[in-house]
């Protein structure tokens, strides 16, 4: 059965050294910089005294304030995406005609070709208190609409940008369940729900992972994102980063501050992983789904 | 097809409802869709403002379409952006499917590290991947000798396509992972060539996961501003790092024009790819989702 | 307000006649600037060590990369200069003065930028890393038509590396019927902050702007590095400011105003005359500059010590200092350009609200240069916890 098989390696090994070389190669350097020190005004790192100094800067009260902040806007925004994007994902993959699937995932993405602070301003044209919204509430009689430099504007910024990355992933996972399982599944006599719970959603699981993470990951670290339409209240730990790197001119502060919080969003992502995992249980249990060579007719 | 523990619920009653949730489900499509494009109609509408600031309308008219022509500085910034994009999207989408369907298909002690590595690259804050390739390109290009690291394109792809190798990577991983290898298997069976199965078989299996990473990589690329502003040189200004640095004097309504005519030949592409797909048939993308297990 | 749009129009069309019948007269020049080259050469031993000017007024190169703010000339000028002189410009553009320095540090003389132009204060770190070519000032004689008003400031006192190229100054902008007293100073603008304008209050998005409002607000100079000064700055900032900011934002003018989406907002002259000009109700609007103090913050033509264009970057700075210039770049940007006569010029044209362009010696006299001191640290972090402070 197997042969000539490539080692696996073999095939990662392009993205293994593309990453090495741009990716672990610098980022290690600034890793270095993180136990250095800024050398004076005008320097912005230096590496001849080496110390833990810069980590003990970086826990400060400020700081775990802000983290915690930045949690609770990414999961709250993670959260959204999932329930605003699972049902168009699906709606992509098995109810809409087949040929317009590739139009459709084209469709999610190209209002992102627009430039992101060109995006925000259409938003501010739409939501501001004279803007198009407050004005279309204001001729039905309705009070003036107020929302920017709300929570809610921090979530609506968030979701709009972060949607197509849980759209694509979750668009992929749907597609693979493939119509003649879920057929078959219904002629066995499982029900719509039942079929979902129980063929589409546990076939769908690696998709809906990697959809969770995208948005949840590069959210933690975005600073910009919440904050065009959010303001103030749209404060998140990447700025601390970005202030010591940009306006502090503090490289080893400001990589000590993005190690520490590498790590920390590594380990919160592992916690939301167990919580999903745990709230997943019923999930798991029916997953008796098992794909083999029947399924590709 | 062996599925169990579903056999004994009465069927009848929910296929009654299906028509209600579909068209729920297609309502919810569009809704999405008109959410997605909420901006960008009213960013098409001011782009025919012909007032100073982008974000005040004035008066109906054409003239900042016709900056497009006079000032280059604008056109030659949409262009690196849009060289940059299609050169690092092509590059991430061949990286992270290898890599992919490495992960998926071969899985050894290695795909542990590869993962972690991979998860790393996600959760760096884009300004540490700026501060770190800027010297480390210069040492390449200027220490090394290496003068294709002094070019801005290279710069620029190199810093787009980290985060996207890895997020093909996933999604590709994520698309074949728990669908059975027996295909390939058939193939091999059948004397094909290890680059044959791998082309008629292990592709068409993760065709749509290759096609929105694709699309996902060009999208990241043409919204990078932070690396961008970083390992640019000379002469290679992208797009996204010529509106922000335009922020300090306003943004003029030829900066929404440039959005418009970028949408509308986006558009207009996407209406011939269509058509071509409908002469054509469905039946390519028929076999590969039958392939896919659909 | 299509009038305002009207007499903008009119103005670029009324400077363009002149750009024409200035181009013989500037040919002239760049030949008179050569005639001068051998005096220079002499100059140019310097025995102190100091890096030397990296033109002597030879043949121009044939291009020019110009490393700048974006869209921060005007598109007419730049093409003046290629028409006239020759050298073909390349333009590139940055979004803070940090990534422009970390840019030019890294690329260690290899960055290919000719003309940068660095916030006043980031100066003298920039001379302090060899990153600025002393200018041959024999080849700027234009540097005439600059007032003096603008030259010899604190970060480069006798202008050895650097030419006023724009500047501003800090103020707020407040909205009439929602504040319906009279601001006028920054005391005022923090009680109206924590009054009227409660969670509709912005402020701009940098930590000596926001802690310059305390320090002009109660006499204490702006750039104190004074302990007990700072903490007083910090402990009134957070719990008293920060409960009542809506948003950090740098750029009001560009959406805040016209929309109406605050009530009192922190803002730069040209970005709060932008902002008013375009609004639908401008009479709604009101600015004030920073009192008793406020700042005085300037972008200056600077040459990379490592520019590979020498010759045609002095012979552009030479070119953009042409009075004949100054409105065209002042109407462009919104900010003045630091040029002599030029404000009569700018009146001539009928350019509006020159009230937050153009300021009085008195007014001038209250704004402070300030610079990037031990004290930095300090403000980031205040920044820092004043941001955490107002999104709770």
């Amino acid at each position: 059965m197997r042969r000539l098989r490539l080692p696996g390696l073999a095939l990662a090994l392009p993205a293994w050294v593309w990453l090495a070389v741009f990716f672990i190669a610098p980022v290690a350097v600034v890793f270095w910089y993180s136990f250095g020190y800024k050398p004076g005004l005008f320097g912005t790192h230096a590496t001849d005294r080496l110390s833990f100094d810069r980590y003990l800067e970086v826990l400060t009260p400020t700081f775990f304030d802000t983290f915690v902040a930045t949690m609770n806007i990414a999961l709250t925004g993670t959260a959204l995406c999932f329930l605003i994007g699972a049902p168009m994902a699906y709606w992509m993959a098995v109810k809409a005609p087949p040929s317009w699937r590739g139009l459709l995932l084209a469709l999610v993405l190209v209002p992102f070709w627009t430039n992101f602070l060109v995006r925000t301003i259409g938003w501010q044209v739409i939501l501001s208190p004279e803007g198009w919204l407050s004005q279309a509430a204001q001729t039905l009689g309705l009070p003036a609409f107020d929302i920017l430099y709300t929570r809610g504007a921090v979530l609506l910024g968030v979701v709009y940008n972060y949607l197509p990355l849980m759209i694509l992933p979750l668009y992929v996972a749907f597609d693979r369940v493939g119509e003649p399982l879920r057929e078959a599944s219904r002629d066995l006599g499982a029900g719509r729900f039942r079929t979902l719970w129980r063929v589409t959603l546990p076939l769908a699981r690696p998709g809906i992972v990697v959809g969770v993470l995208l948005v949840y990951i590069p959210l933690m670290g975005d600073y910009i994102t919440a904050t065009v339409l959010g303001g103030a209240k749209g404060n998140m730990v990447g700025q601390l980063v970005a202030a010591q790197f940009q306006t502090a001119q503090n490289w080893a502060l400001g990589s000590a501050m993005a190690i520490t919080l590498i790590v920390i969003i590594v380990l919160s992502a592992a916690a939301v992983g167990a919580a999903l995992w745990l709230v997943s249980w019923p999930l798991r249990r029916s997953y008796r789904v098992r794909l083999d060579s029947g399924v590709t007719q | 097809m062996s599925t169990s523990s579903t056999t004994d619920a009465p069927p009848v009653i929910h296929r009654l409802r299906k028509p209600v949730i579909d068209r729920l489900l297609t309502v919810w499509g569009v809704l999405v869709l008109v959410f997605l494009f909420a901006p960008i109609i009213v960013i098409v509408i001011y782009s025919f403002n012909t007032g100073r600031l982008l974000s005040s309308f004035e008066a109906f008219g054409l003239d900042s379409f016709a900056a497009l022509f006079s000032k280059h500085v604008l056109s030659d910034a949409v262009m690196v952006s849009l060289r940059t994009g299609f050169i690092a999207a092509l590059l991430a989408t061949l990286l992270g499917t290898l890599a992919g369907i490495a992960l998926a298909r071969r899985p050894g002690r290695w795909a542990a590290w590869f993962m972690g590595l991979l998860i790393l690259v996600s959760v760096t804050p884009e300004i540490v991947d700026a501060i770190s390739l800027l010297p480390w390109l210069v040492f390449l290009g200027q220490d090394l000798g290496l003068s294709m690291f002094n070019d801005g394109t290279v710069r620029l792809v190199i810093g787009h396509s980290l985060f996207s190798v890895a997020v093909v990577s996933y999604i590709v991983r994520a698309r074949l992972v728990g669908l059975p290898a027996n295909l390939e298997e058939a193939s091999a069976d059948l004397y094909a060539s290890p680059l044959r199965t791998f082309r008629r078989v292990t592709l068409p299996l993760a065709m749509p996961a290759v096609l929105a990473g694709l699309l996902l990589s060009f999208t990241f690329s043409l919204d990078n501003t932070i690396v961008s502003s970083f390992v640019q040189v000379s002469g290679s200004t992208p797009w996204p790092v010529y509106v922000l640095s335009a922020l300090r004097g306003g943004l003029r309504p030829e900066i929404a024009a440039v959005s418009t005519v970028m949408l509308l030949i986006t558009l207009a592409a996407l209406a011939v790819v269509a058509l071509v797909l409908r002469r054509a048939g469905d039946s390519s993308a028929q076999i590969a989702r039958t392939m896919a297990g659909g | 307000m299509s009038s305002s749009h009207d007499v903008r129009i009119l103005t670029s069309k009324a400077a363009a006649p002149i750009v024409r019948r200035e181009l013989s007269r500037r040919g002239f020049f760049a030949l008179a600037a050569g005639a001068g080259t051998t005096m220079v050469l002499a100059a140019c031993t310097s025995p102190d060590g100091t890096p030397l000017p990296g033109a002597t007024g030879g043949a121009l190169e044939n291009a020019l990369s110009i490393y700048t703010w974006g869209d921060y000339d005007a598109p007419e000028v730049l093409e003046q200069f290629t028409t006239d002189l020759g050298p073909k410009i390349t333009l590139d553009s940055y979004g803070s003065n940090e990534e422009m320095i970390a840019k030019l540090v890294a690329a260690k003389g290899t960055s290919g930028y000719d003309i940068i132009v660095p916030t006043g204060v980031y100066i003298p770190q920039l001379i302090e890393n060899g990153l600025l070519m002393p200018l041959n000032r024999d080849l700027i004689p234009n540097i005439e038509y600059v007032d003096p008003a603008y030259l010899a400031r604190d970060w480069d006192p006798e202008n050895a590396y650097s030419i006023c190229k724009a500047w501003g100054t800090t103020g707020f902008v407040y909205d009439t019927t929602v504040i319906d007293r009279e601001l006028t100073t920054w005391n005022d603008f923090l009680d109206a902050a924590q009054n009227e304008a409660s969670g509709r209050t912005s402020v701009l998005d940098d930590p000596v702007e926001i802690t310059g409002i305390y320090y002009w607000a109660n006499g204490i100079d702006w750039d104190t590095t004074d302990a007990a000064d700072i903490d007083a700055a910090e402990a009134y900032l957070i719990e008293n400011l920060a409960p009542h900011l809506a948003a950090f934002d740098s750029y009001p003018g560009g959406a805040a105003i016209p929309q109406a989406t605050h009530a009192l907002m922190q803002a730069w002259n040209g970005d709060a005359r932008l902002g008013i000009m375009n609004s639908p109700e401008p009479d709604r609007w009101k600015w004030v500059l920073g009192a008793p103090a406020t700042e005085l913050w300037m972008d200056n033509w600077a040459i990379s010590a490592s520019a590979p264009h020498p010759e045609a970057a002095h012979a552009f700075l030479n070119f953009v200092l042409d009075p004949e210039f100054a409105v065209a770049q002042l109407d462009y940007i919104g900010y003045h350009t630091g040029a002599k006569d030029v404000e009569a010029q700018a009146r001539e044209a009928g350019l509006e609200m020159l009230d937050l362009v153009f300021f009085t010696p008195e007014q001038l006299a209250t704004m402070q240069d300030g610079e990037i001191n031990e004290a930095q640290e300090r403000n980031v972090e205040i920044w820092n916890k004043l941001k955490a402070a107002a999104g709770a």
